[in-house]
């Protein structure tokens, strides 16, 4: 379990605290989503969370950060690599830039960590699998799409077996195809029991994904609970994000003045469009 | 080394031959390791042979006498000695680029026990290369969507170069804390050794080979200060 | 009046020899607002960059206003076609918002009253006049985005082609992106945008074009492109259609591709349900 308890910071020479106050709880084998606005918060919060900000990245963090019970200050940087592991949202920076095929780009994680070899080989190819990118294990990562360099980045994440995930906006360079893929490849991984932090602006993909949401407004958590209830809740669009699809056609169906018939066949419909999916 | 503890030009001849020529042509880049060269040490070469020539000190069989200057035949061996040196130099050391992969050369660092942070700066900074170019042929584009004119007079390929490197200078200095970021999150500040998958193989008698051109180097010191080497011109 | 057309269009890369485009031909009218949609490597970006001259083809030729493409430099194109790239990091370079939105317009001819009234119009279309002073480095990525649009806004191109406007964008910025389409095209601007997001695409085009492995294989309305007779199409190209389109199809209705014409054609009585309203 990873808890934050009342933790405010603030970017080095920052003159305002890009987290206030912010209290949450990342459960074992819970899929945590964090929505708001763009700059509201949610970079900060998944580095806070993993432990970067302020450890690798200086800044002033009041409040404490925990694992398990444990401060996370009082750790090596590199212990929390074995239990936190974050992604960003640009593959560019997230490749170690030394690799010369995806392979050894996926295993660069557990390699660091002095994970036995064929551990790590093993690792690796079950990351790929869950991506579905075996056959780009001999490719060069430099030449890669963009969206095929976040899926590889993403698989090197899942080589480190963390028992927390924390990504930053994982699918905004994948398309319609990769982002299925990195949502099946996270629920797979929560089921063992891992638990997962994602920031999105897709609210589609986090509500058949997310057990819980979090809402940040301004560096504070303006409200969350379980993810169906939250991605339903009308403030969400005053916070700058947008209501899911099956949300969004509810709620257009309750004011556009159906007759009980239609609206009895269009949530049918839709009921077992969503079960489908 | 050699080159320069063997004096003369003949010794630094046989070893330009020995040890840069011959393994090139085996590992079959003697072209481009010839065209390699001749751009790289070219124009040291010439000015090398220039000065020499026309300014050996204390140079007195005369070849040429142009105005005030001379040229000398001592100031031509000399020359040629200079540039047998510069060719041995830069010719192991561009064949060291062209038969070297960096992934190679990093894990046989590190399985030397060399620290895996100095080999990652060795080879990203030879990595990073491709990745640049790829950026910079995109804002290229980018800067010319919005009109910049590349293809016009020299003045205006100019005016296009703060549009064009602005964006590659601002965006690699973003991305290097993201990146130092990303390689602490996945633990490669880690202390002691780290697992590798794999190493480039290292035959016996490759190693006899290294373990000779190493040895070599004193050797030919020695016979150099010892004064074995008279014979050669 | 501006009208782009490909005719017999490849493109074959140098690198790995990866025939990007095999023979596109179409013509896009002036005025008219279309979305280009496939999967990552289809060819739709392929496809826009030769349409102001950055790519030239293989074979097969692209007219801009009639005239051949291949005769026009890229920075002459600039001044018919405006392209935003995907990325803005990959342009930014100017000390001040303002100064950025500056650069495509100056560029292209403007100044003076013009340059300005362009501007001021490009940073109020994105909601960043209040920030025309701030380092762009100082803005998030939603808003640099938005910034990279205004960018080429402002260059008063007579057409417009986004590449993926709406990603990495809040609920406010695709807002921003949806507006502005409607303003462009209200003032006869051709608008071309390419997008991952078919929520956004049948929402914001008249006109949709499906790519595959560097060809066309749809061209139609949403209502068409979305309609139970492409599907079959469509999942070849691993394009799911939007949510109302999955579900009017559940519920037996053709011609669906928004909440709006859904509503519509469940509307007992309603005249003209399932036709995409105007």
């Amino acid at each position: 379990m990873l808890t934050l308890e009342a933790v405010s910071y603030r970017y080095a020479g920052a003159r305002r605290a890009a987290l206030r106050d912010v209290d949450l709880e990342l459960r074992d084998g819970e899929v945590l989503g964090i929505v708001g606005a763009s700059e509201a918060g949610k970079t900060t919060l998944a580095l806070v969370a993993s432990g970067l900000a302020p450890r690798a990245i200086g800044g002033t963090l009041r409040g404490v950060v925990r694992i398990d019970g444990r401060d996370v200050a009082a750790a090596p940087m590199h212990e929390m690599a074995a239990q936190v592991a974050i992604g960003f949202q640009n593959p560019a920076t997230q490749l170690s830039g030394v690799t010369e095929t995806v392979f050894e780009e996926v295993a660069f994680g557990p390699m660091n960590l002095a994970v036995p070899r064929n551990e790590v080989i093993g690792r690796t190819w079950d990351a790929l699998a869950s991506l579905r990118i075996e056959p780009l294990a001999e490719r060069h990562p430099a030449r890669l799409s963009g969206g095929q360099q976040q899926l590889v980045a993403i698989a090197g994440l899942l080589a480190l077996r963390p028992r927390h995930l924390v990504l930053d906006e994982p699918t905004a360079q994948l398309d319609p195809a990769g982002t299925d893929l990195v949502a099946e490849a996270l629920s797979h991984l929560s089921a063992r029991g891992a638990s997962i932090c994602v920031t999105e602006q897709k609210t589609d993909l986090l509500a058949g994904l997310a057990t819980r949401v979090a809402v940040i407004d301004a560096g504070a958590i303006a409200f969350s609970g379980p993810a169906d209830e939250v991605l339903a809740d009308p403030r969400l669009a005053d916070l700058g994000v947008a209501a899911p699809s099956a949300v969004r056609l509810y709620r257009v169906a309750d004011a556009a003045g159906l007759s009980p018939v239609a609206r009895d066949r269009l949530t049918a419909a839709l009921a077992e469009e969503l079960d489908v999916r | 080394m050699a080159a320069v503890a063997v004096g003369g030009f003949v010794g630094p001849l046989l070893l330009v031959a020995l040890g840069v020529v011959l393994p090139a042509v085996l590992a079959g880049v003697i072209g481009q390791l010839a065209r390699l060269t001749l751009l790289l040490s070219l124009p040291i070469a010439i000015s090398a042979v220039l000065v020499n020539v026309f300014f050996f000190p204390g140079g007195e069989t005369v070849l040429l006498r142009l105005g005030p200057i001379t040229a000398t035949a001592e100031g031509l061996v000399f020359a040629l000695e200079i540039l047998v040196r510069i060719l041995a130099i830069s010719g192991a050391i561009t064949l060291f680029y062209l038969t070297t992969r960096p992934a190679e050369l990093v894990v046989d660092l590190e399985r030397r026990g060399v620290s895996p942070r100095v080999a990652f700066v060795a080879s990203a900074s030879v990595q990073t290369v491709p990745a640049m170019v790829e950026r910079a042929g995109q804002i290229t584009a980018a800067q010319r969507a919005r009109g910049l004119d590349t293809e016009g007079s020299a003045w205006r390929r100019v005016r296009g170069i703060v549009p064009i490197v602005g964006p590659v200078i601002l965006g690699a200095i973003g991305e290097v804390e993201e990146r130092t970021m990303a390689l602490e999150a996945r633990g490669f500040t880690r202390p002691g050794r780290r697992t590798l998958l794999w190493w480039p193989p290292d035959s016996a008698w490759e190693r006899v080979l290294r373990w000779a051109v190493a040895l070599a180097v004193p050797v030919l010191i020695v016979a150099r200060v010892a004064g074995w080497l008279t014979w050669l011109p | 009046m501006t009208e782009l057309v490909a005719e017999e269009l490849v493109h074959v890369y140098r690198e790995g020899g990866v025939r990007a485009l095999d023979g596109v031909s179409l013509r896009i009218g002036a005025g008219e607002r279309v979305a280009l949609i496939g999967q990552n490597g289809s060819g739709k970006t392929t496809l826009v960059r030769h349409l102001n001259g950055l790519l030239r083809p293989t074979s097969g030729r692209v007219l801009v206003d009639g005239a051949d493409a291949a005769t026009l430099t890229v920075a002459q194109l600039a001044r018919t076609v405006g392209l935003v790239f995907q990325d803005p990091d990959r342009q930014i370079f100017a000390p001040s918002v303002r100064d950025e939105v500056e650069f495509g317009p100056r560029n292209v001819g403007l100044a003076g009253a013009e340059l300005r009234a362009a501007v001021a119009n490009a940073l109020a279309a994105t909601g960043l006049a209040e920030a025309a002073s701030v380092n762009p480095y100082d803005l998030g990525g939603s808003r640099r985005k938005l910034l990279a649009l205004a960018g080429v806004l402002a260059m008063r191109t007579p057409v417009l082609v986004l590449d993926e406007p709406t990603t990495g964008q809040d609920a406010r910025g695709v807002e921003r992106v949806r507006a502005l389409i409607d303003e462009a095209h209200r003032s006869g601007r051709t608008v071309l945008t390419v997008s991952h997001d078919m929520r956004f695409v049948a929402e914001t085009a008249d006109r949709v074009i499906v790519m595959r492995q560097g060809r066309v294989v749809l061209d139609g309305t949403p209502a068409e492109a979305f309609g139970p007779d492409a599907w079959e199409v469509l999942r070849s190209t691993h394009v799911e259609p939007p949510l109302p389109a999955r579900v009017g199809h559940r519920l037996g209705l053709a011609s669906i591709a928004t909440d709006a014409s859904l509503l519509d054609a469940l509307r007992e009585g309603a005249p003209g349900a399932g036709e995409r309203p105007q």
